[in-house]
């Protein structure tokens, strides 16, 4: 049996945007997709899941007019009926004045990304291999405890073309993968937790991120903290999930178009110590790569933040268009779960400092360390302020030692404020993948980040 | 489409599956109309087809599913299903056990409505938020206006190797219009009927039209400039009304998932997280005050939450969750509810569509009303705040510690209302917060809100679901300006 992605038999996209009347214009957009995701909770294998999806859509353009249909219905009957119901809706949609065109095919490509076809090869006994060396490890380590997360590996095909004449393919391999280990009849309970993503399924390492986990849960009952601003060393996870929402706030198109982007005023401005460089990279081998934007443009590295120095937000079509600034490849795929924030970046990675993580700890005279972060949103747009709670591995530092495990803290802080309090950034970086965005990062350092209440555990 | 599911079904052929169910969702439609700032935000017209085969073998399940709805490919997915629950199987020590729950046979549920959206033309739609739209722009203070409609149908195919078979056409429609007023880093936005698109329902597009957004836009584009004019909350413990909207996102949050039995087992630690409740506390724990009743009513009229027959073909019921302030019941599938020694499911367990497998989901979980008036609400309040519609929300991977912002306040004083106030937040924790209860308002404040947004699992699927609620008192209650 073929294990690739079987594609069905898809039409000419050229064809279809070729047959459009006069006046109207279009791009199309192809995902096939494969994947295989293992759940495991309580020691066992509980949610194994297997998808095979189409997804196409197709977006007209009739003077100005803009609309979207989408489906999963690849063949040429199925597009025509997506570009009727597209050109349909675009008829009674509101002018937009600033829409660019569609994206221009001249220019010489940049060559291919890395993708590992073994990653997409992989069968489902494969992938829940990966699963079951995940939970040995994290049982052989952390014996009597409770395990359980997941791993995750597919592939995909992008296929965009429009009626300017572009018509790019490109293909991605994702593997990623995360483990909690948990004492749930500890009073409070206790708990660590690991994760890692990366291109290539053969280098996810589930016996290192399962070891993690096991070593990250307090072996001791953890004590509570005082609410407060403290010292922190943020482990990988909680800095990406930091830096997504510095890119959800301070880079997204929509809060630029719209005037309440939190970095709006600080553009070209210092914004961090010059030890904090972050790019979006997405032709990366330290991302999960992606060749084109979901308009078909190339992906470019496009800096975010330089020594310190604020950049500019980053595009697509539409807010290169509104905005008039260039054109960086950051069109979001149809429905994205993070669409309201715009073009966002989505493969950033965070230059590295020359400290290993003990040495961040280290370097902490008296404050905490944060594994990871629970449900974090927003509080205040314009200010940058998020909320959440750590969770998974919250420790004590005193005196440059960790103490003693702490209860969970909820923080209420501005990225912007954690971004200018970076006092280290530790040298080992990792790639987290999350809602389609991947983040490369260290560990850091932050001088002082404010925790507003506790939990019971 | 019943073919295609004995299809799936036939191929399902190993003597180590002891169940298959397959449902063949086609089509399954999502239109997205939006006006921003007088042009189109995103016009979405979706259509997709998706077919999920489940089984069961003693030790483990297998999903499959595909968007190609051919014979073959159905045939596939359905041995793919198969060869993943033996390689889940492998790891396992225990059998699984699930409920014996009467099966539906040749059952049809369908959303009553009076005009389908999804057999209109779109230019009434594009013409109401156009209008309502514009509508905002009541102040050179408000930078950003935004209309929105959704709606969703679902049809639904659904059979089993046990001869249960079901067919459903459920449609969901909701709308709203938000104003963002900003100055500086000072962001302010109003939104209705409330927040994060207004409000939703089971129902057609009249229900839409009963939202007068046109009639609403010019009062929440005012407010939204107003607060940015407004003082920043006070801080302190106090006394807080709460409006229905953001009680019915605290029923959501601190109730609805906690009381979700497969958080409870621990079957969602890694991810959503578990919970402060535990399985042999179910009839005996103190959840909230005296005034405390909920239920899980997957029978309510208009609920994003309302069905004929779960995604395992149990029928839709309503369960008591929380009966005079103590937890009487909680939401389960036939596996969880095995698990906790149940007779039946719970009937809730979900999938957000073919290509997901159903997980134990909120249905309709409603606040029950109390006797009290919002005028008596507020008159045994000598100092407090009326805060209301979510503009941020968390809540700790157990469901205990909890912070919420709302889009606006205003302060009570000598039980009437004053005036707003603007980032409110406040936080507790959840069996303390309910405990402090001490009144709710009667059936007149309240209201059935629809939720569109509520993510579970992985792969990440969003349910649909409601929460009935009406405006409650709470003494002594962290609150702040952020």
């Amino acid at each position: 049996m073929p294990r690739r992605t079987s594609r069905p038999a898809e039409g000419d996209l050229r064809t279809v945007l070729a047959k459009l009347p006069a006046g109207t214009t279009g791009d199309v957009r192809v995902i096939t997709s494969s994947s295989t995701t293992i759940r495991f909770a309580n020691g066992r294998i509980h949610q194994p899941h297997l998808e095979r999806a189409t997804h196409v859509s197709f977006r007209a353009a009739e003077g100005g007019r803009l609309a979207t249909a989408t489906g999963s219905d690849p063949s040429a009957a199925g597009l025509k009926a997506l570009a009727l119901t597209a050109r349909s809706l675009s008829r009674v949609a509101p002018v937009e004045q600033k829409f660019p065109g569609f994206a221009s095919p001249k220019g010489r490509g940049p060559s291919r990304t890395v993708y590992s076809k073994t990653t997409a090869d992989l069968s489902p006994e494969e992938a829940t291999h990966l699963a079951e060396e995940l939970l040995d490890t994290a049982a052989a380590e952390a014996p009597g405890s409770r395990v359980a997360g997941f791993v995750h590996v597919g592939h995909d095909v992008l296929h965009v073309a429009n009626s300017s004449g572009l018509d790019r393919t490109t293909e991605h391999s994702l593997a990623y993968a995360n483990i909690l280990v948990r004492r749930p009849e500890h009073d409070p309970p206790v708990s660590g937790w690991s994760e890692g993503a990366h291109w290539d399924a053969a280098r996810l390492e589930p016996a290192l991120l399962g070891r993690e986990a096991a070593e990250r849960m307090a072996r001791t009952t953890p004590q509570p903290v005082e609410p407060g601003a403290y010292p922190v060393v943020l482990r990988g996870p909680a800095v990406a999930d930091l830096l997504r929402f510095l890119a959800h706030l301070g880079f997204g198109a929509n809060g630029e178009v719209e005037g309440w982007s939190c970095l709006g005023r600080f553009r070209g401005k210092k914004v961090a110590p010059a030890s904090v460089t972050l790019l979006d990279d997405p032709r990366s081998a330290e991302t999960i790569p992606q060749a084109i934007d979901y308009e078909g443009t190339w992906t470019a590295r496009t800096p975010l933040i330089e020594k310190g120095v604020a950049g500019n937000v980053v595009t697509d079509l539409l807010t290169s268009g509104r905005l008039g600034r260039r054109l960086t490849g950051h069109a979001l795929p149809p429905e994205a779960p993070w669409g309201e924030y715009g073009p966002t970046p989505s493969r950033m990675i965070l230059g590295k400092g020359d400290a290993d993580e003990d040495e961040l700890v280290r370097e902490t005279r008296r404050g905490l360390l944060v594994t990871r972060f629970h449900y974090v949103r927003v509080v205040d747009p314009g200010r940058g302020v998020i909320t959440g709670m750590t969770r998974d591995g919250t420790y004590v530092i005193e005196n440059g030692e960790l103490v003693r495990p702490a209860r969970n803290l909820r923080f209420t802080e501005s990225v912007l404020t954690a971004l200018k309090g970076i006092t280290l950034l530790g040298r080992e970086r990792r790639t987290y993948f999350d809602d389609g965005s991947a983040v490369t990062a260290p560990p850091v350092a932050v001088r002082a980040f404010r925790f507003t209440s506790a939990t019971l555990f | 489409m019943e073919d295609l599911i004995r299809t799936a079904l036939a191929a399902v052929d190993d003597p180590g599956v002891v169940h298959a169910d397959v449902r063949v969702v086609a089509p399954y439609r999502f239109v997205q109309l939006a006006v921003k700032n007088g042009a189109a935000s995103a016009l979405t017209d979706a259509r997709t087809e998706a077919l999920g085969v489940r089984v069961r073998t003693a030790r483990a399940w297998g999903f499959a599913t595909t968007t190609d709805l051919r014979p073959g490919p159905a045939r596939e997915v359905a041995r793919l299903a198969v060869r993943l629950a033996q390689a889940a199987g492998r790891h396992s020590r225990e059998f699984l056990r699930v409920t014996d729950d009467p099966a539906a046979k040749g059952g049809r549920y369908a959303t009553p409505l009076k005009v389908d959206p999804f057999t209109m033309t779109f230019d009434p739609v594009l013409e109401l938020l156009t209008a309502a739209e514009k509508g905002l722009h009541v102040s050179r203070a408000v930078k950003s206006g935004m209309a929105t409609f959704n709606a969703w149908e679902e049809n639904k195919w659904y059979g089993s190797s046990d001869g249960a078979s079901y067919v459903s056409r459920i449609v969901h429609v909701g709308a709203g219009v938000a104003a963002t007023a900003v100055r500086g880093s000072n962001v302010q936005r109003r939104s209705a009927p409330t927040s994060f698109g207004g409000d939703f329902s089971q129902a057609g597009f009249e229900f839409v039209e009963s939202l007068d957004l046109a009639g609403r836009a010019p009062e929440v584009g005012r407010q939204a400039a107003a607060l940015l004019e407004a003082p920043v909350c006070p801080t302190g413990p106090t006394t807080l009304v709460l409006g229905s909207a953001q009680l019915a996102l605290q029923v959501h949050e601190s109730v609805g998932h906690a009381v979700e039995l497969d958080r409870i087992f621990g079957s969602e630690a890694a991810f959503a997280g578990t919970s402060w409740v535990s399985s042999e506390k179910v009839g005996t724990l103190r959840y909230g005050s005296d005034h405390m009743n909920v239920v899980a009513d997957a029978t309510v009229p208009g609920g994003l939450g309302t069905f004929g027959w779960d995604d395992e073909g149990v029928v839709a019921q309503r369960t008591p969750i929380v009966h005079r302030g103590i937890l009487v019941g909680t939401l389960s599938s036939r596996e969880s509810a095995a698990e906790l020694g149940l007779q039946r499911s719970g009937g809730t367990a979900r999938a957000s569509g073919g290509d997901r497998a159903p997980l134990v989901r909120m249905t309709n979980i409603n606040l029950e009303p109390g006797d009290s008036s919002f005028e008596e609400l507020l008159e045994g309040v000598k100092e407090g705040v009326y805060l209301d519609m979510n503009r941020s929300w968390s809540i700790d991977d157990r469901r205990l510690n909890f912070q919420f912002g709302t889009e606006f306040g205003r302060r009570i004083v000598r039980g009437e209302l004053g005036g707003m106030v603007r980032n409110p937040i406040y936080s507790g924790m959840t069996p303390a917060f309910w405990a402090s209860m001490d009144a709710v308002g009667d059936r007149s404040t309240r209201h059935l809100w629809g939720l569109p947004n509520c993510g579970k699992g992985q792969p990440i699927q969003e349910a649909r679901v409601s929460h009935a609620a009406p405006i409650a008192r709470f003494r002594r209650v962290a609150v702040r300006g952020g």
